[in-house]
C-alpha cells in the first residue's frame, strides 16, 4: 500500500471537509393569527412524546431549533425545554401534556400556572413533530484488514428525508398562531478506493436551520 | 478478519451486555393546589432498596435500581402537594402532628427493549400500590397506580442511558398521575371530606 505524502493527505482532508451531498429544502407557513414579541417575552420549543411512534422527533433536533432561534439575527429568548418541563411539572409530561389548543385555557386559567407562566414571560409554545428517516440506499462497500494493509472498495449512496412541522400556540390567547413545516431531502455518497470518502448530505441540519429561521420571523411577525 | 466479521463480533458482544442503571434522584416539585393538611410518609426497606433484575435470553443481565430515588421523589412530590410533610419511622406511633400517613410500595416493574418489541423504544412500567393510614395507624384504604416511561433509542448513546431515561420518565409519570388524581381517589375523597368538611 502506498502512503500519501503529508501535503497530499492534507489536501485530501481539506477537500473532504468541504464536500457534501446536495440537500433540497422547502418551508411552508400557515398563519392563523397575528404574532409579536416584546421585551421580556419568551418562547419554548417542545417535542411531542405522547406515545411510542416510529417517527418521534429527535431530542437533538428540538435543541437545534431552540438554539437556532436564540442565536443570530432577530434572535428571541428561548426557555430550555427541560427547565420548562420541570417548572410546569406535572402539566407537560408525556401523558399529561395538552394535545390541542382547546386544552390550553383550562391550564392557563389556573392561578398557580398562570403565575408561573407570567414569571417565565412565556408568549409562545412551539410543538415540533416529525423526524428524519432514511428513504433509500444502494451500492456496496467492502473493507479488508490484513496484517500489513487495510483498504476499502465500493460505492454507497443513501437518501434521507426530513419532515417536521411546528405548531405555534399563543399562550395568552390560548389559540394556534400558525404552523410551519420544513421538508429537506438529500442524497449522501460514499465512494471508496482504499479510503472511504463520505459526502454527507446534512439533511436534518438543513431542516433545522430553515425551521428555526422561519420560526424566528414568524413569532416576531417579520418578513 | 474482514470489517464485516469484526462488526458482527462487536454487535454480538454488545448484544450480550445487558445494562445496570440507577434512576437519578433529581425530581421537580409539582405545581398543584396544595391539600391544606400535613401528611406523613413511611418508606420501608423494601421500597428504599428496590432493584429489579432480569436476565434476557441471549442479552445478558439487566438491572434497574429504583430504591435510592424513592425518598427524593416522594420528598418533592409531597412538598408540592401538602401544606407540610415528614418521613415517619413507623405507621403506628407518635404521628399526631400529621393528618394521615401514606405508605407507597412497588408491586411490580416490567421493562422492554427495542429488540424484544421490534420497536425503537426502551419502555418501563412500574405498578405502585399506595396505602393511606390515619394518624393512629388504622388503614383507611389503598389504591394502585401504574406508571409508564419510554425512551427512543436514537436519543441516547447506549442501552444503559436509554433504559435509565425510560425509568426516570416512569417515575415522573407516577408523580404526575399521583398529584393530578390524588383528590379523586375514592378513599382519599372520603378522608378529605372527613378532615376538611365542605372545603
Amino acid at each position: 500500500m502506498h502512503r500519501l505524502p503529508g501535503f497530499g493527505a492534507l489536501l485530501v482532508g481539506l477537500v473532504i471537509a468541504h464536500l457534501s451531498g446536495c440537500v433540497t429544502s422547502t418551508i411552508q407557513e400557515v398563519r392563523e393569527a397575528d404574532t409579536g414579541m416584546e421585551s421580556g417575552d419568551a418562547v419554548v420549543v417542545l417535542g411531542r412524546r405522547t406515545r411510542p411512534t416510529p417517527g418521534e422527533t429527535e431530542m437533538d433536533f428540538i435543541s437545534c431549533v431552540a438554539n437556532g432561534m436564540s442565536r443570530g439575527d432577530n434572535s428571541v429568548s428561548v426557555i430550555d425545554e427541560q427547565q420548562f418541563l420541570d417548572d410546569m411539572f406535572p402539566w407537560f409530561e408525556p401523558r399529561t401534556a395538552p394535545i390541542n389548543t382547546s386544552d390550553l385555557p383550562e391550564l392557563i386559567n389556573q392561578p398557580l400556572l398562570a403565575s408561573r407562566l407570567d414569571q417565565m414571560g412565556l408568549k409562545y409554545l412551539v410543538w415540533i413533530e416529525g423526524s428524519t428517516r432514511r428513504t433509500d440506499s444502494a451500492g456496496s462497500l467492502t473493507c479488508t484488514v490484513t496484517a500489513g494493509a487495510a483498504g476499502c472498495f465500493g460505492f454507497l449512496s443513501w437518501e434521507n428525508d426530513s419532515s417536521y412541522e411546528a405548531s405555534v400556540w399563543d399562550v395568552k390567547t390560548g389559540k394556534t398562531a400558525g404552523r410551519i413545516s420544513s421538508e429537506a431531502i438529500g442524497t449522501s455518497y460514499m465512494p471508496a478506493i482504499i479510503i472511504p470518502i463520505p459526502l454527507i448530505a446534512r439533511v436534518r441540519s438543513s431542516a433545522c436551520s430553515s425551521l428555526a429561521g422561519q420560526l424566528k420571523s414568524f413569532v416576531q411577525n417579520k418578513g | 478478519m474482514s470489517i464485516r466479521g469484526l462488526t458482527l463480533l462487536v454487535l454480538l458482544l454488545a448484544g450480550c451486555g445487558g445494562a445496570k442503571v440507577a434512576v437519578p434522584t433529581d425530581f421537580p416539585v409539582p405545581v398543584v393546589d396544595k391539600v391544606p393538611l400535613p401528611i406523613g410518609i413511611y418508606i420501608d426497606e423494601n421500597l428504599s432498596s428496590y432493584t429489579h433484575t432480569e436476565t434476557l435470553e441471549g442479552r445478558g443481565e439487566w438491572q434497574i435500581e429504583l430504591g435510592s430515588a424513592q425518598r427524593p421523589m416522594f420528598q418533592s412530590l409531597l412538598e408540592g402537594m401538602f401544606y407540610g410533610h415528614r418521613f415517619v419511622d413507623q405507621v403506628v406511633g407518635d404521628n399526631q402532628d400529621v393528618a394521615a400517613i401514606l405508605v407507597p410500595s412497588i408491586e411490580e416493574l416490567q421493562f422492554s427493549t427495542p429488540q424484544q418489541t421490534r420497536s425503537e423504544y426502551y419502555e418501563v412500567w412500574i405498578r405502585y400500590q399506595f396505602k393511606l393510614y390515619d394518624n393512629r395507624g388504622v388503614l383507611l384504604g389503598e389504591w394502585p397506580l401504574t406508571a409508564y416511561g419510554k425512551s427512543h433509542k436514537q436519543n441516547h448513546g447506549s442501552s444503559s442511558t436509554s433504559l435509565q431515561e425510560a425509568a426516570l420518565i416512569a417515575c415522573r409519570d407516577a408523580m404526575a398521575f399521583f398529584s393530578l388524581q390524588f383528590r379523586s381517589v375514592p378513599v382519599v375523597k372520603d378522608w378529605l371530606a372527613g378532615q376538611l368538611g365542605g372545603i
